[in-house]
């Protein structure tokens, strides 16, 4: 197992410093000045003196490369044009609010899908079945702006049930209230983005639980417990369900990678203040340095969940020896 | 030989009754053609009136503001007079046209690589699923965003190769799968030991078993290259000089019309749905008839 993890690691830090240095490269293609990357006109003298001895603009692009990865390891991803602030801080923040939603919404839908899932493969062939199936492709085939869009226009604007978007009531923080009403409040925000997370991304463990519960079903051992005389419910939890689900753990974390994507369109809806919206945000407005930061951290994350993923896999499988 | 032309034909009635009898199938099928009949119709439209109902330049010099539908513009007009109707029926011209070749142009490119690799194995094998392997880590609208960031999307051929860029690397890990498979088989030993050569046993022999999955990623690339356009096109990084669904819904967002036209915002959004739907559907179905596991008992 040790020799598997270590294999493992040494692939992640490849596949990062592959990463790493595709976007080191992409970013110098970009047509106009070379720098223009890390610098812009608006910097004073000084800010640009230290930019560029910090990232040794001035030297030959070899250099450039290992000053790059040195500063990256550093954590320094140079300052933003737009607001000035270095590009780290401002993607420390960023990454946690995303954090949060994300994994709310990821562990709900997993909770519902799963469960959803199990309960209509038991059901082959019946019409709850074709129903839940339908729903759940119909909302994940669902364009994500809009559905978010639906859900404000309909409980945010008309019904006036929950606010137009954000994370926080700057009003309510500047009175300095207590940590609960603080929570509440962001757990208010919370909802609608996390309604339409969820609606999106349950029929996808519902239908790979189905998947994984109807192949399992076909195994020997289901027949052997139901010849033994064993309670369908037992069988369908303890037997089926139980391998059912190691499909679904590898799937788990391997969707962390599709919900950063999936955040991107929600965070630019609700306004909420996270990685995603960030990349889009600063690439519009062409503030290279938060780009190339944001996209860097969310390789890191994407390849270290990915990790994760696998080590659990190999750990709950008890046939993968190693 | 008539034996073999009436085993084939057998064949293809089978795959037919089985297509005719899935729901998935059926209900994917008459809505892509309600999508298709639209953009057939969309040339048409505009010829009634090129000057306002042209989806780009085309504007009602009767119209301030966006109005709501009438008989003249059965879904209104958008804040500048443009036509939304013409709009809508172009971007089921645009999401037909981009999702498909995207599909075609991945499916092609990433069963061309998965078979390669699965069938000469070693250095190939290793170089091109890591390649593979790094694009597919990779989430795929924040590296579109990047990757548009800097180069632009001034042009639809640009998006359509991007957005290829992001979809074959799966289809090429299962294709690769598969000839894996497919390798060790009888009758290909029997082909390479009667002397045809590696290119031939690729695509005489090995090919066309690897049709059937190619197939089921060929239908379901369409849905997720109609997804990642309009997310793309919505978040403004579409190309400007093309009216799709995606782009409808930007420019309501972005005039601040999301709530106020209603007319506006619903339809773009439930087409992108339903059509991506459609197709889904479609592959769902596909696989239920292909897969013998998750046949019913």
């Amino acid at each position: 197992m040790g020799k598997y993890i270590i294999g493992r690691i040494i692939q992640i830090i490849i596949t990062f410093f592959i990463v790493m240095s595709i976007i080191f490269l992409l970013f110098r293609i970009i047509p106009s000045d070379p720098s223009s990357f890390l610098l812009t006109p608006s910097m004073t003298a000084e800010a640009k003196e230290t930019i560029r001895k910090q990232f040794g603009l001035d030297e030959p692009i070899a250099v450039q490369y290992f000053v790059y990865l040195k500063n990256f390891v550093h954590g320094n991803f140079g300052t933003s044009f737009y607001s000035g602030r270095p590009v780290m801080s401002i993607i420390m923040e960023r990454m946690l609010n995303s954090i949060l939603l994300i994994t709310t919404a990821v562990i709900i839908a997993y909770i519902i899908g799963v469960s959803i899932g199990k309960a209509i493969a038991w059901k082959r062939g019946s019409k709850t079945e074709k129903f839940f199936v339908i729903l759940g492709l119909w909302f994940y085939t669902t364009f994500t702006p809009w559905l978010g869009i639906m859900f404000l226009w309909i409980f945010s604007f008309k019904l006036k049930l929950f606010p137009l978007g954000g994370m926080i009531t700057p009003e309510k923080w500047i009175l300095d209230p207590s940590l609960m009403e603080k929570i509440c409040d962001m757990g208010y925000h919370l909802i609608l983005p996390l309604v339409t997370y969820v609606l999106l991304w349950f029929g996808g463990y519902m239908l790979l639980m189905r998947n994984s519960m109807l192949e399992t079903l076909k195994e020997d051992y289901i027949v052997t417990a139901r010849a033994k005389g064993l309670k369908e419910k037992v069988i369908k939890n303890k037997h089926a369900a139980r391998n059912a689900m190691l499909p679904i753990v590898t799937a788990f974390a391997i969707s962390i990678s599709f919900s950063i994507g999936g955040a991107v369109l929600i965070e630019t809806i609700f306004s909420w203040p996270g990685i995603g919206r960030t990349i889009v945000e600063a690439t519009l407005r062409q503030d290279y340095p938060l780009v190339q930061g944001a996209f860097a951290v969310i390789t890191v994350v994407v390849l270290l969940a990915n990790f994760v993923a696998d080590i659990a896999y190999a750990y709950l499988d008890p046939r993968i020896s190693y | 030989m008539k034996e073999i032309e009436n085993k084939k034909a057998s064949q293809i009635r089978q795959i037919w009754g089985l297509v005719r009898k899935s729901t998935f199938i059926k209900l994917g099928v008459s809505i892509m053609i309600l999508f298709g009949i639209m953009a057939v119709f969309s040339p048409i439209w505009i010829n009634i009136n090129p000057e306002i109902y042209d989806p780009i330049i085309g504007v009602d010099p009767n119209v301030h503001g966006s109005v709501g539908p009438s008989l003249k513009h059965p879904l209104g007009t958008d804040d500048i007079g443009k036509d939304l109707f013409s709009q809508l029926l172009r971007g089921s011209q645009v999401a037909f046209m981009l999702g498909m070749m995207v599909s075609v142009f991945s499916t092609i490119i990433g069963a061309a690589i998965g078979l390669i690799a699965g069938y000469y194995g070693k250095i190939w094998d290793t170089l091109l699923m890591r390649l593979a392997d790094i694009i597919l880590t990779l989430p795929r609208l924040p590296l579109l965003i990047v990757i548009s960031g800097i180069f632009g999307t001034q042009s639809n051929w640009i998006i359509l190769l991007i957005l290829s860029l992001t979809f074959w690397p799966i289809i090429s890990r299962v294709i690769r799968a598969q000839t894996l498979s497919l390798r060790e088989r009888p009758f290909i030993e029997s082909a390479k030991v009667s002397g045809v050569s590696n290119t031939r046993i690729i695509v005489k022999h090995l090919a066309p078993n690897v049709l059937p999955i190619a197939f089921y990623y060929l239908t379901v690339t369409v849905t997720g290259a109609i997804l990642v356009e309009a997310g793309l096109s919505f978040l403004g990084f579409g190309d400007p000089s093309n009216m799709s669904w995606g782009m409808m819904l930007q420019w309501c967002f972005v005039k601040g019309y999301v709530f106020k036209a209603p007319y506006w915002m619903i339809p773009p959004g439930l087409c992108i749905s339903l059509l991506a739907f459609s197709f889904y559907l479609i592959g769902v179905g596909l696989e239920e008839m292909v897969n013998p596991r998750l046949k019913k008992r």
